[in-house]
């Protein structure tokens, strides 16, 4: 019944620095998700954290994430997720606006 | 174009509490204290598998109307209904204690020349009052908050923003209803019992939740300006409502108390008076107390726009300029 | 413990086991009258307590109110919580050329389950009642009268917030007078949080930020003092009004009232959080006061 608590690491070729200290996105509605985006040094790693309600689909996540870090060629930069029961559509698509943001606002952090 | 001037265009009804709170203060001006960061989520909703939040779902911090510093408390609605647990309790609480603190400073730094730089407080509602997940301590942090509106009381004004989707109600409906004063959104809606509440308890031939225009006409925005049960009625905008907020810290810490409906024995004695009038007219509707005040044709208030509606409406008129603390 | 008899309900016997004998004049506080049609379902008036006079604001679980039915057993209505605060103001005003150690106290005998919900209480803004009413009783605890409040039956919710979490001390009968103090219960919970009802039968058993009861919201800080005899009420009584009278001649006001319960409720252990997350945004906003202070 507790929290579930999921952690995630990947590792890209050529990753592309993160243009922030941190930035935050989202909020944790019903099917919806907040994001914590935080440069770290990983040795060019990707770490992911990921606090849900939903139990099995460990998988999924793990999909969804790569996928995303695969794409933006992320690296060296932690992410922290809590999660409402969102589908993988809704975290996919967080996830991109969230670096979209991120990328579009790299003068100042609000 | 800078992301606080996209917002200021945004609806105040569809914002997220960090965004009213960056948008309701001067450009740039906004920093969040104990923001996601700093992830102090509440350590109640693990155990019970409930989702968290790295903020609990209030964001507060301070930011600048001039040269006011302007602390901002703002609820957000989509987690847990914008309820208060010990986190986001605990969150307005230190607001207010640190907005009062302010105040004490900054008049012993600028002896005579304070009163442009006096602090105020905003809070942005949008809450059903207790988070029955960690009940008591929400329940505890609710009683705090008011003694510090008490400690508040003309010193720095304490200023309601009323616009959200959830509204203000439950134990939150009585904290709204002691600030100082009340800006609304004809969206807003504000009162002690939620419709789903009244019809449960009072059976759906005495109020039918599902009926939207009826659930607007007892608690909305129209509705409360003309009952002066909130003091300023804006457009569904960030701006509107900065705008209004912005106006309104012109004015001196004693007409701002002038603005209260409770808060001293001469109010309570103004509210009664209402009381009686509710006796008196035994209201099956809103509309009854509109016509009542001099509204003729009460039912197209509702339909019309915000400013015909500021034109057309007749308000409650009130015996009590205010009252001063203890007067 | 043996069985005893509970106080649910009896509001007015509650006065007269405290108050000193015969000394209840109902509806009176100084030269003011209240109009006795008013809010039958709360008592004011004034009474002595240990040969002081005192201001006592009870719920009467025994009456209802004609012109709004929703007030009944003890319920807090729309003029029950102006009535309340109009004691309250008289009392400040009785008292207002008197030292601060010597303004009169305020006992609150608290009974009710609830504030009335109901489409003309919400019409009138009835939130303006209750809250209006908290804004009195801290004007009262700031200007140096003792407010002390005493759960005899039920504190339930938004009315236990009216009518007692404004006071200085807080007192209860222990739960074997089937004392009530919560939210709401688990039922209600479980339907509109939609968690399952074992769940919260389980946590209410331990977890004091949720559970209900006395001996949960005592280590929350939420109840001063547990009374476990009804002959012990006015003792405790009599001995929180000289404490609280004492902390406010020094000065610690801030050992009282809902703020001081926070001391408590992290002292007892039941509220952690609360102290941390205040001491860290006071230790954030001092890193940036100069640029928001002195602009």
């Amino acid at each position: 019944m507790a929290l579930q608590q999921l952690k995630f690491e990947f590792k890209v070729n050529n990753p592309i620095e993160f243009s922030h200290e941190w930035r935050h996105h989202g909020v944790v509605g019903s099917g919806d998700l907040e994001i914590l985006m935080e440069k770290k040094d990983l040795g060019g790693a990707v770490q992911v954290q990921v606090v849900t309600p939903v139990v099995g689909f460990d998988k999924v996540w793990g999909m969804v994430l790569e996928k995303i870090v695969k794409e933006n060629r992320l690296g060296n930069i932690s992410i922290e997720i809590n999660d409402n029961n969102a589908t993988p559509i809704v975290v996919s698509m967080r996830l991109r606006q969230a670096l979209a943001e991120a990328a579009k606002d790299v003068r100042k952090e609000v | 174009m800078s992301v606080w001037n996209q917002l200021q265009k945004n609806s105040f009804l569809e914002s997220s509490a960090r965004q009213r709170a960056n948008g309701i203060v001067d450009n740039g001006t906004f920093t969040e204290l104990l923001g996601p960061r700093d992830r102090v989520s509440s350590p109640h909703l693990p155990v019970l598998g409930e989702a968290v939040a790295f903020d609990d779902g209030i964001v507060t911090g301070v930011g600048l109307i001039g040269k006011r510093p302007v602390f901002v408390i703002s609820q957000e609605g989509r987690f847990i209904g914008g309820s208060v647990g010990e986190v986001g309790g605990g969150k307005m609480v230190a607001t207010l204690k640190l907005a009062i603190g302010a105040y004490h400073q900054i008049k012993e730094k600028y002896p005579t020349s304070y009163q442009g730089r006096l602090p105020a407080v905003v809070i942005s509602f949008e809450t059903g009052g207790v988070r029955l997940h960690e009940s008591n301590a929400g329940l505890l942090a609710h009683a705090e908050v008011m003694d510090q509106f008490q400690d508040a009381r003309g010193k720095i004004p304490v200023i309601s923003l009323i616009g959200s989707k959830i509204g203000c109600f439950g134990g939150m409906g009585f904290v709204g209803a002691a600030t100082d004063l009340i800006i609304m959104s004809e969206q807003g809606r504000l009162g002690l019992t939620g419709p789903e509440v009244i019809e449960q308890e009072m059976g759906k031939d005495e109020f039918d939740a599902s009926n939207k225009a009826l659930v607007y006409r007892t608690t909305g925005g129209k509705h409360k300006y003309i009952m002066q049960d909130c003091n300023f009625l804006v457009e569904d905008s960030i701006e509107a409502f900065r705008t209004q907020l912005a106006e309104v810290l012109t004015l001196s810490m004693e007409s701002i108390e002038e603005m209260r409906r409770v808060g001293s024995q001469k109010l309570v004695e103004e509210q009664l008076e209402l009381v009686k009038l509710a006796v008196e007219l035994d209201p099956r509707d809103s509309m009854d107390v509109w016509k009542y005040f001099g509204n003729e044709s009460p039912a197209i208030l509702p339909e019309l726009s915000l400013t015909d509606f500021l034109k057309q409406a007749k308000r409650r008129v009130r015996k009590v300029e205010g009252g001063s603390v203890n007067g | 413990m043996d069985e005893v008899e509970s106080m649910i309900g009896r509001g007015r016997e509650a006065i007269d086991m405290i108050i000193d004998a015969d000394s209840l004049q109902e509806g009176i506080i100084g030269e003011f009258q209240f109009d006795p049609e008013l809010g039958p379902g709360a008592v004011v008036g004034t009474v002595t307590i240990g040969g002081q006079p005192a201001t006592i604001i009870a719920n009467d679980a025994d009456e209802y109110n004609p012109r709004f039915p929703v007030v009944f057993a003890g319920v807090i209505g729309l003029e029950e919580g102006y009535k309340m605060a109009l004691a309250v103001y008289r009392t400040i005003t009785v008292d207002k050329e008197k030292p601060l150690d010597q303004k009169r106290a305020l006992l609150l005998i608290v009974d009710t389950p609830g504030n009335g919900p109901g489409k003309i209480e919400e019409i009138m803004g009835m939130n303006k009642s209750t809250g209006g009413y908290q804004l009195a009783l801290a004007e009262a605890r700031k200007a140096g009268h003792p407010v002390i409040a005493i759960v005899i039956g039920r504190a339930i919710s938004g009315a236990f917030l009216c009518h007692g979490l404004q006071a200085d001390h807080i007192l209860s009968l222990s739960k074997e007078f089937g004392t009530m103090i919560h939210v709401m219960p688990l039922t209600s919970i479980s339907r509109i949080t939609k968690l399952d009802i074992e769940l919260l039968e389980d946590l209410s058993t331990k977890n004091p930020v949720f559970a209900a009861g006395v001996n949960f919201f005592y280590r929350l800080g939420g109840v001063n003092e547990v009374v476990d005899q009804v002959e012990g009420m006015r003792d405790a009584m009599i001995r929180h009004i000289d404490e609280v009278r004492e902390l406010k001649r020094t000065g610690q006001f801030d050992k009282l009232g809902p703020w001081g319960r926070g001391t408590i409720g992290a002292e007892r252990g039941g509220r952690q959080t609360r102290k941390m997350v205040i001491e860290k945004m006071t230790e954030e906003f001092d890193a940036v006061a100069d640029k928001y202070l002195y602009a």
